[in-house]
């Protein structure tokens, strides 16, 4: 499907192409109400979360958290070992971000680059704006949250949100020159190392477009690293139904043929100008958890039945690549 | 309690030999002042940020702890609420605040026995403090609310909600237009409504589901409790339900009435998770249960799938319809703590009462454990057991009248899952064991079996044959959780043969409710 270069307007929100990436858009909350879900329960700490996205009525599995809690600390170990090797000398540009809350998870370890982007479908953010319109919540927000009431007027004209330290850029990924036209606006450097993250994106769209994705990442940076975390094996069973579930909420993994497997996944990164590439699948992370962050969090819940976690980990990997930056010792970078 | 990876430095206070100074105080009190602001503006991560500022300056003030405690709890950190509270009480035990906030901190972790303990304390250092009271009372509710009490695995006697319903007067009204039990019985006629009535998704009238799941749980008419171990076919010669003699004909023989009719086979299934369409599908595929097509159903009917009070139902009427040709085992599913996390307790609050649900746990803890088929295929959810010498006789003295203990026979019956090496492990569930072929060997040896079958684990093709074919696997919820993908089975047992045949089928559609859909969270209760 060809990428529209449509821009979404505030009140136009009914477009074809609009109702199409609903159901991706829908995927956004879906994962941050996972991922308060196990907050909740206890599986990891954030403060933030709660102010960003509802909590679920409904529990959720408990491989499901456990899977969200992987995840998590897998990003978050990735993320922090970027950091580290560039001692916060970089920038973060969160692809998809939805309702993130890793800036001020970062903030409050003093762990922040020198400046954090994230990039979304614009109605993410407007969509967000108009949930929390009352002022007394939005009051009640900490000083640092950029959404006000006023800032959505500004918000859905230029789709940029912008300071010193964190830019929130509404853009359609699949629409290269437009994201690149809004981050120079907001400052994004090219000299400086760059780390992207992908949570659960490139899946949504085709493997050309993905692919353009990361090539334009690779060359747009003297160096840089790419987390993606996203479906892989999805060549059995499981996968199809996977697929299948997913397709009757309106949302198609247009980009699985990536997902084939550990190598393809490597190989879609090596191909699009990165030059080094690693990917694990979740279960193979799981297992090389700390013994007592494990024991913790299995204790947080009963599972009942761990083939269900363990088709479910192996299904998702994380996988990361590097580009550049051999002083820094990027390469070195590993879960 | 563990904290979470990597403590914030803001929690890392090194234990100090000297008082801290004069002006370290002033200034530490200031510092609480200023996030006692922020806390009174909601600001809770600076309010945390200024309490730990505080407690770096004086870490032995109990009151920062305490106020730090309230404020992690607003922002839903519990462990960090929990250690807080608890540092607090550590260091001033007299400090009653700090007792108020752990409670709360239990309560919010769903440990409300602890919670409880901290309230009594409240309670008995300040006795005419009515919020103190009214906070205890309310613990105290919850804790002795029986679902809650069961999660954490008591053995006291508790009065039956059988006894206490009054389903006599219950009234059904005129628009009801569904099934009805015909004179207090479960008919051929009631079934069949039943089935299509649930098919489309209607809800069974709460006086007939009460009818129906408290006449199950009612003991048969005979001087000894009901069996733990049921054998199959019932006994012929005394009430007294005894294994068969050796006298028995070796077709399977089934008692109806008092005349005799011989039948040529029996159908195990396997899990069935509230997956009701599916089930449905079995009767469809493999005929409507009756005295000459006798089932056994092996356990985890409910939770998972969210049609799982209309899976119960229809298993318990066909129980009443057929008793001596419909059996039920129980299954790790069948208990408190597992309906609590995978929604039948929600699914049966939501669509009828917490009442009903009570009614239902008490069901459970009567179903038999295993049962024995001509005395020489043994038949249980989970699978064998810890410990070596156990025989059948054994497992018919099992006081399985509760809530499964954490080992011993009863949780093994339940729990445990074979393994391909020899001898035994510990189990990857975190409960009971995994066995080896020798296990499997040395038991059946010693009870004169032929072979086990067992459920409880998903396997792709819907079973599995192990241990040399003496530890068989049956699992009849196909595309288990709308995700697995997997086929089902069900096993035919004919008297004249005993091994089993394996009949394969896949899922049918169903209605677009997503399995847990009723799971509910325990955190909307008892928070400050």
């Amino acid at each position: 499907m060809a990428a529209s270069l449509r821009r979404p307007s505030f009140t136009a929100c009914s477009s074809p192409t609009d109702t199409d990436d609903e159901g991706v858009r829908g995927t956004c909350e879906d994962a941050s109400i996972c991922k308060r879900f196990a907050v909740s329960i206890g599986y990891w700490q954030d403060p933030y979360i709660q102010h960003l996205v509802r909590l679920s009525k409904e529990r959720k599995a408990p491989e499901i958290n456990r899977g969200y809690f992987a995840r998590v600390h897998g990003v978050s170990q990735l993320t922090k070992a970027f950091l580290r090797k560039t001692e916060c000398n970089c920038q973060i540009l969160n692809l998809g971000a939805g309702m993130d809350t890793t800036f001020w998870m970062l903030k409050d370890e003093d762990l922040l680059p020198r400046k954090y982007f994230e990039i979304d479908f614009p109605m993410i953010y407007i969509t967000f704006v108009l949930k929390n319109p009352h002022p007394l919540k939005l009051q009640s927000l900490p000083d640092k949250f950029l959404l006000k009431l006023p800032s959505l007027l500004a918000f859905t004209d230029g789709h940029m949100l912008d300071s010193t330290r964190y830019a929130i850029i509404g853009a359609d990924l699949r629409d290269i020159a437009d994201l690149e036209e809004k981050l120079k606006k907001c400052n994004m450097s090219t000299q400086l190392p760059t780390l992207l993250i992908a949570e659960c994106v490139l899946v949504y769209m085709t493997p050309e477009q993905s692919a353009n994705l990361l090539k334009w990442a690779a060359n747009s940076f003297e160096a840089a690293m790419f987390i993606n975390y996203e479906q892989v094996n999805m060549g059995d069973r499981f996968g199809q139904i996977m697929i299948e579930n997913l397709r009757r909420r309106q949302c198609d993994l247009a980009g699985v043929e990536t997902c084939k497997s550990l190598e393809s996944q490597r190989e879609r990164l090596l191909s699009s100008g990165w030059e080094s590439a690693s990917a694990i699948d979740m279960m193979e992370l799981y297992s090389r958890l700390p013994r007592a962050e494990v024991i913790r969090i299995e204790s947080l819940e009963f599972l009942d039945e761990m083939e269900l976690l363990e088709q479910l980990m192996q299904h998702y990997c994380l996988c990361w690549a590097t580009k550049g930056g051999s002083e820094l010792g990027l390469k070195e970078i590993t879960y | 309690m563990a904290m979470a990876e990597g403590e914030r430095t803001e929690c890392a206070e090194p234990p100090r030999d000297e008082p801290p100074a004069d002006g370290a105080l002033k200034r530490a009190e200031e510092l609480k002042t200023q996030a006692n602001d922020y806390f009174k503006a909601k600001d809770y991560e600076n309010a945390i940020k200024f309490y730990s500022q505080a407690i770096e300056l004086n870490p032995s003030n109990a009151i920062y702890y305490g106020n730090r405690s309230l404020a992690y709890l607003r922002t839903e950190c519990y462990g960090y609420a929990l250690a807080d509270a608890t540092r607090a009480i550590e260091m001033d035990k007299k400090y009653i605040k700090g007792y108020y906030r752990r409670a709360a901190s239990n309560m919010a972790l769903g440990k409300f026995r602890a919670a409880l303990r901290d309230y009594e304390t409240v309670v008995k250092v300040k006795p005419h403090d009515k919020d103190a009271k009214m906070k205890y009372q309310e613990c105290n509710k919850i804790v002795k609310q029986k679902a809650f009490e069961r999660a954490i695995a008591g053995d006291e006697h508790k009065r039956s909600v059988v006894d206490s319903l009054d389903i006599e007067s219950m009234t059904i009204e005129d628009e009801y237009s569904g099934p009805k039990l015909e004179d207090g019985r479960v008919t051929v006629t009631f079934m069949q409504e039943l089935m299509q009535w649930y098919k489309d998704q209607k809800k069974l009238h709460r006086k007939c589901a009460y009818q129906v799941a408290s006449e199950t749980h009612k003991p048969p008419s005979t001087s000894s409790p009901p069996p733990g171990l049921v054998s199959f076919p019932p006994p012929c010669v005394s009430p007294v339900p005894l294994l068969p003699s050796a006298s028995c004909a070796p077709r399977l023989c089934l008692l109806h009435g008092s005349s005799w009719s011989t039948t040529e086979k029996i159908t195990v299934c396997g899990d069935t998770h509230g997956q009701f369409y599916d089930l449905l599908n079995i009767f469809e595929l493999n005929g409507l249960p009756s005295e000459t097509n006798p089932y056994i159903f092996n356990g985890d009917f409910v939770d998972r799938g969210s049609f799982s009070v209309e899976v119960i139902l229809t298993l318990f009427g066909f129980k009443l319809l057929y008793p001596d040709h419909f059996h039920l085992l129980r299954g790790n599913h069948e208990t408190d703590n597992m309906n609590q996390i995978y929604g039948f307790e929600g699914e049966v609050k939501a669509k009828y009462t917490a009442q009903m649900y009570e009614l239902f746990s008490e069901v459970f803890e009567w179903l038999p454990l295993a049962q024995c088929i001509n005395g020489k295929v043994l038949i249980m959810h989970g699978g064998l057991f810890s410990e070596d010498g156990v025989t059948l006789d054994d497992i018919r003295k099992i006081e399985r009248s509760r809530q499964p203990p954490d080992s011993g026979p009863m949780c093994d019956l339940l729990w445990s899952d074979p393994q391909p090496q020899n001898g035994r492990s510990v189990s990857k569930r975190g409960v009971s064991c995994q066995f080896g072929p020798d296990v499997t060997k040395a038991f059946l040896e010693e009870n004169k079996l032929d072979y086990i079958i067992r459920s409880h684990e998903v396997k792709a093709e819907g079973y599995e044959v192990a241990h040399g074919g003496r530890c068989v696997t049956v699992f009849s919820a196909p595309n288990y959780c709308d995700q697995m993908g997997n086929k089902a089975a069900y096993i035919h047992l004919r008297g004249s043969d005993l091994r089993p045949q394996f009949h394969q089928f896949t899922a049918v559609p169903h209605p677009d409710v997503k399995p847990m859909a009723y799971a509910s969270t325990l955190l909307q209760l008892g928070m400050m």
